[in-house]
């Protein structure tokens, strides 16, 4: 296919307000007389507050208001966005303050004062009387008989217990030749937005609100926040933010400052801003930990047998996202992105007195991959068996119909095209056996690959998944797009833009994603589940079709001929197959704006009541369908074996994302995946005080991530030829792909280097020198 | 977490400016300099109670002079100065200070004070554990007048040092060695803006044959509130021909001088293993200057 703009990188429109300090981030917002507001938190992780004496607080002077859990309403709900509040595959466990403290954070009152320094020192003032319950942090401890208990609703702390089956297991087991057993753990990380949590809100004096406010969804936090304070949804406003600083899945659900900034404003009937310290954030969202036992049987000629698989996640205080992680976990994470006969999975979502979950990209597949990848290279490993055939063998193939959604094909599936051409270019043919260094500085090189993931929710049963847009043209020749899509840094504003360019034949700069808020926009689901190219993109292609279809008629009216024969070529609408009676589209805005006498350079002329009105169109759709994107990891690395130190050298990535949109963001999707995905295999780890609870982690000292320094020089990104054809030009999915498969090829790669496998995440040097039994 | 309670913020233009402000304010002022280290204590509440804040950088304290048998680096000296200085760059015996200044961040390269990195008295940190292997001291400055503090003297422990309470460190002297010398600093780190879990300086002085006549060891980074000298691993090194066995004898006598604690960031089994590697690494590296 032809394009002038889809697949050519056109300059970030957002790029150089970035660059130049950003004004547009949430976090930057402020309103005049705006009060601020600070939380105080649990320092137990299970208590029952039995008094809270706020009293001295309200003296100190500029203090003008303060919250604790009696003054919120009991709304229990869940806090995801993309589900409604009363989501059936959720648990309603969540509101807004509660008596019972359930982790060590957990806010327990809220000052709003004329400054930060005041509603601080307001906190310390705040005297709380707390009765200390018992604890409990392990999951598989917290689901025995006896173990200290979090929710009433949920015994043995079990919130969800979902599963999937077919076949025959027993007979599956029996006619394989081989039995794999493995136990793959995974630890709790943070998403690291750089941007912290924030929001502003402002009430009127008919008690109605508006919010700004660093989140994912606009329309979820608009639903979620007035089902928390109990008010109509039309008296919540939620103004979409130009670009937030990150997210990654950790800003998809209602934290607690929105909802405490709401009633703080309706208390002083002033504006009220909550910002996250960089520790606040750290307790508010992680990616859950899940451990994996995992059963495999295998055939002599490579393929599966049986398989089964029982997850169990942490879900901490409450269910959060936890519910909904673990069914994606089971379901694409681990389930049916392998072809086998005869299969089992048990999910459990479990409460602990650890901090909340969150989502967190990959949702729940990043854990399996790891589980299931690793597995499949101890399979290839023991019985000798060439690693990318026993993939190839045992993936669905393009073409086949869609493992999970009914009725539906994997249209486009490049697998095979991503294992082999990431082989080769790393070079797989010429990797050493496992552990066959002699050197103290052994090389590895490994891979991982994920056969099935989503470009988008169709299929979720409670998941909202549908996208709107409008597009006006305008008298200069420019195109106005609204769209509830947040842009998270992940390039929706250049996704949109290039959409709307394209199918308008505009130059990119003259396409604006504009002002919108709930009030005026059409609902659009969250920025995630790798979602918005494919259902927003598609959304807004289907609104610019509208808006067309709309100038046609106005210049069918002006040339005196059918509209259905028209066609748009680099700013000229003409009848097609006679060039000569091209119009500069320009110029049919200009007279379908204009009132009846429209003054032009030849003087006065009469227009008819045919062309006038907006060239304007509006869509609002579900996409057709959730094609799956694929793709493989290769890594090269470098194992110290003195100290453990893993060093990586050269990662190559590819995958079928279909046509690539914009090829500088997706590389940078892939980069930034990696760069996530290499902090989770070898060194983020949300640690907490064993007996009190208490994060360890305050600030980015004590939590590590991958800088730039620690980055590989080359990571190279191979986009397979393919063409998806439900998705907008081609398109689908990618964001979420490019940190699945990272933990698993570098712990794959670990393993060849040095011969010993590790199971539990993240590799640390000390894990590596213990298994190669030197500490 | 704001420093609420500061009213006041001086840029004296001289000592007697700041040692007068010292006296005034006694606990309840703070000096600044780089101000990189300041953020890492305000947020752990570490910095309650502090009313005043004493700038320095007006007090021209940023000059580093190697003319004569003793090194001085000024207070206020950043440590991308101390990295581009031309005697760090090409003197084997400045080799560990050379190896100290490759890990911190650019932004601490440039802010970051050869003073600020002292005073911290922080036994995370690089450039200390150098300058104790290079046997340097501290010059300070009060109402008692000027004086010179050895450094092990000067660390009193975690956050802690041997100054008064109106003193403060105008600079560190490095004595020059007489003798063919070099030296070499390795830090262990989980990314580049991490603190030492271990690090390790070695300081030789050779003799012509090859041979060490003289060595000082010292690691950092979670081994103890000060970093630790290790005396019986010097004594290994000193007088022998630094072969394979000798660094192998020395590492383990340095492992097994230390003390490490366990923390989120590694266990002290960990940590007193990377003893024995740093140090025969860090020796390696020393010699390999020589070369
Ligand atoms: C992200 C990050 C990464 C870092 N990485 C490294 C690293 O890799 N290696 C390393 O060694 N260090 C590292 N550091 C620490 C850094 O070296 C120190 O923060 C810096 O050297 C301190 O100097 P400063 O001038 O900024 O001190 P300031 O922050 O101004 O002061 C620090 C302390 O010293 C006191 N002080 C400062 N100057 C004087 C003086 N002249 N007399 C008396 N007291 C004084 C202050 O009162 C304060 O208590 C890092 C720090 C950060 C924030």
């Amino acid at each position: 296919m032809s394009t002038n703009v889809i697949g050519k990188s056109i300059t970030r429109p957002d790029a150089y307000d970035k660059v130049t300090g950003g004004k547009k981030y949430p976090v930057n917002y402020s309103l005049p007389g705006m009060l601020h507001m600070k939380i105080l938190r649990s320092p137990y992780p299970h208590a029952k507050i039995l008094s809270i004496d706020t009293s001295e607080a309200e003296k100190v002077a500029g203090v003008r208001g303060v919250l604790v859990p009696d003054d919120v309403p009991k709304q229990y709900f869940t806090p995801v966005y993309f589900v409604p509040h009363n989501a059936p595959s959720m648990v309603q466990d969540f509101v807004l303050m509660s008596d019972t403290v359930r982790w060590a954070g957990q806010p327990v009152a809220a000052v709003a004062a004329v400054s930060e320094d005041i509603a601080e020192q307001a906190l310390e003032l705040i005297d709380v009387e707390y009765e200390e319950l018992p604890t409990v942090f392990d999951p598989e401890e917290a689901m025995k008989d006896g173990a200290p208990q979090l929710h009433e609703a949920s015994p043995n702390n079990i919130a969800k217990a979902p599963s999937f089956a077919f076949g025959d297991m027993d007979a599956g087991f029996e006619e394989a030749d081989h039995i794999f057993e493995g136990v793959y753990e995974t630890q709790r990380v943070h998403t690291c937005y750089m941007e912290p949590r924030v929001c502003v809100v402002d009430s009127d004096t008919d008690g109605r609100l508006t919010v700004h406010s660093s989140m994912q969804h606009t329309f979820g936090l608009r639903e979620k926040l007035a089902y928390a304070l109990d008010i109509a949804e039309s008296k919540v406003t939620v103004v979409k933010p130009t670009y937030i600083g990150g997210g990654f899945g950790g800003k998809l659900d209602i934290g607690f400052i929105e909802g405490l900034a709401a009633l703080l404003s309706l208390k002083t009937g002033k504006p009220v801003r909550g910002e996250h310290s960089r520790g606040e954030d750290f307790i508010s969202t992680t990616r859950n930990p899940i451990k994996v036992y995992l059963k495999t049987g295998v055939k002599k000629d490579s393929t599966y047998t049986a398989r089964s698989i029982r997850s169990i996640l942490d879900a901490g205080a409450h269910a959060t996202h936890g519910s909904e992680v673990i069914m994606v976990h089971g379901l694409y994470g681990t389930f049916f992105p392998w072809k086998c006969p005869n299969q089992l999975w048990e999910g459990f979502t479990v409460y602990t007195n650890n901090m909340i979950g969150g989502g967190y990209r990959g949702y729940g597949a990043p854990q399996g991959c790891f589980a299931v990848e690793s597995q499949n290279d101890e399979i290839c490993e023991t019985l000798g068996i060439d690693p990318i055939e026993f993939r190839l063998k045992n993936t669905h193939r393009e073409g086949d119909p869609h493992p999970v959604l009914e009725g539906h094909k994997l249209a486009s599936y490049k697998i095979e095209d991503c294992l082999r051409q990431g082989a080769e270019r790393i070079g797989f043919d010429k990797r050493k056996p496992a552990g066959s260094s002699t050197e103290v500085k052994k090389r590895g090189i490994g891979f991982a690959c994920h056969p099935l993931w989503v470009s988008g929710c169709v299929g979720f049963p409670d998941i909202y998944e549908h996208s709107g847009a409008t597009v006006k043209l305008n008298r200069d020749g420019t195109a106005d797009v609204i769209s509830a899509c947040v842009d998270l840094g992940s390039g929706q504003i250049s996704m949109l833009t290039a959409v709307v360019a394209e199918e308008l034949s505009l130059a990119p700069e003259n396409v604006r994603v504009v002002y919108a808020d709930t009030d005026t926009a059409p609902f659009d689901a969250p920025t995630h589940a790798s979602r918005a190219t494919y259902s927003a993109g598609l959304a807004t292609k289907a609104a610019a079709v509208e808006t067309k279809k709309r100038l046609f008629q106005a210049a069918a009216a002006v040339m005196e001929a059918n509209a259905e024969d028209m066609v748009l070529e680099d700013g000229m609408v003409m009848v097609k197959g006679a060039p000569d009676s091209a119009i500069p589209m320009t110029d049919i805005i200009a007279r379908a704006e204009s009132p009846f006498i429209q003054v032009g350079e030849q003087g006065p002329a009469p227009t008819t009541i045919a062309e006038k009105g907006t060239i304007i169109g509006s869509a609002s759709q579900a996409p057709p369908s959730n094609p799956s994107p694929v793709g493989a990891q290769f890594i090269e690395l470098d194992v110290d074996t003195d100290t453990g130190v893993v060093e990586i050298l050269r990662v190559v990535y590819s995958t079928d994302i279909g046509q690539v949109i914009h090829p500088n963001s997706a590389e940078g999707q892939v980069e930034g995946g990696f760069q996530q995905g290499m902090g989770y295999a070898l060194m983020e780890n949300l640690q907490f005080d064993q007996e009190t609870g208490a994060c360890l982690s305050a600030d980015f000292l004590d939590y590590k991530i991958p800088t730039s320094m620690e980055m590989p020089a080359n990571i190279e990104s191979i986009f397979i030829d393919s063409n998806e054809p439900s998705g907008p030009y081609g398109g689908k999915s990618m964001s979420e792909m490019c940190l699945i498969v990272p933990a698993a090829a570098i712990a794959n790669a670990v393993y060849n280097a040095i011969g010993v496998r590790i199971t539990d995440l993240p590799i640390t040097p000390e894990k590596i020198l213990k298994a190669l039994g030197k500490l | 977490m704001a420093l609420t309670s500061v009213q006041s913020f001086y840029s004296p233009e001289d000592s007697k400016g700041v040692i007068e402000l010292l006296a005034k304010y006694e606990d309840s002022a703070l000096i600044v300099a780089g101000g990189t280290f300041l953020h890492g204590l305000v947020s752990r509440g570490l910095l309650s109670g502090i009313e005043a804040l004493i700038n320095i950088q007006k007090l021209g304290l940023n000059q580093i002079d190697v003319s004569g048998a003793t090194m001085t680096v000024g207070a206020t000296t950043i440590l991308g100065q101390l990295q581009s200085c031309e005697q760090v760059q090409k003197e084997a015996w400045l080799g560990a200070v050379k190896d100290a200044m490759t890990y911190p961040p650019v932004q601490i390269m440039n802010s970051g004070t050869v003073g600020g990195s002292i005073s911290s008295s922080c036994p995370f940190f690089d450039f200390p554990v150098t300058l104790l292997a290079l046997d340097g001291n501290v010059q300070a400055e009060g109402g008692n007048g000027a004086r010179t503090i050895s450094l092990d003297e000067f660390f009193a422990g975690l956050f802690e040092n041997s100054l008064e309470a109106d003193e403060f460190v105008t600079g560190v002297t490095i004595p020059v060695p007489a003798s063919k010398s070099t030296s070499a600093f390795i830090k262990m780190e989980t990314n580049a803006n991490d603190l030492a879990i271990i690090n390790l300086a070695v300081s030789l002085s050779m003799t012509d044959d090859g041979s060490c006549a003289g060595a000082r060891v010292f690691a950092g980074g979670g081994v103890g509130e000060t970093p630790v000298r290790c005396s019986a691993a010097e004594g290994i090194l000193s007088a022998s021909k630094l072969d394979e066995d000798t660094l192998e004898k020395a590492g383990q006598a340095a492992a097994d001088e230390l003390d490490p604690l366990s923390d989120h960031r590694a266990s002290a089994e960990y940590r007193k293993a990377m003893g024995k590697v740093l140090l025969k690494r860090a020796v390696t590296s020393a010699i390999g200057r020589l070369a």
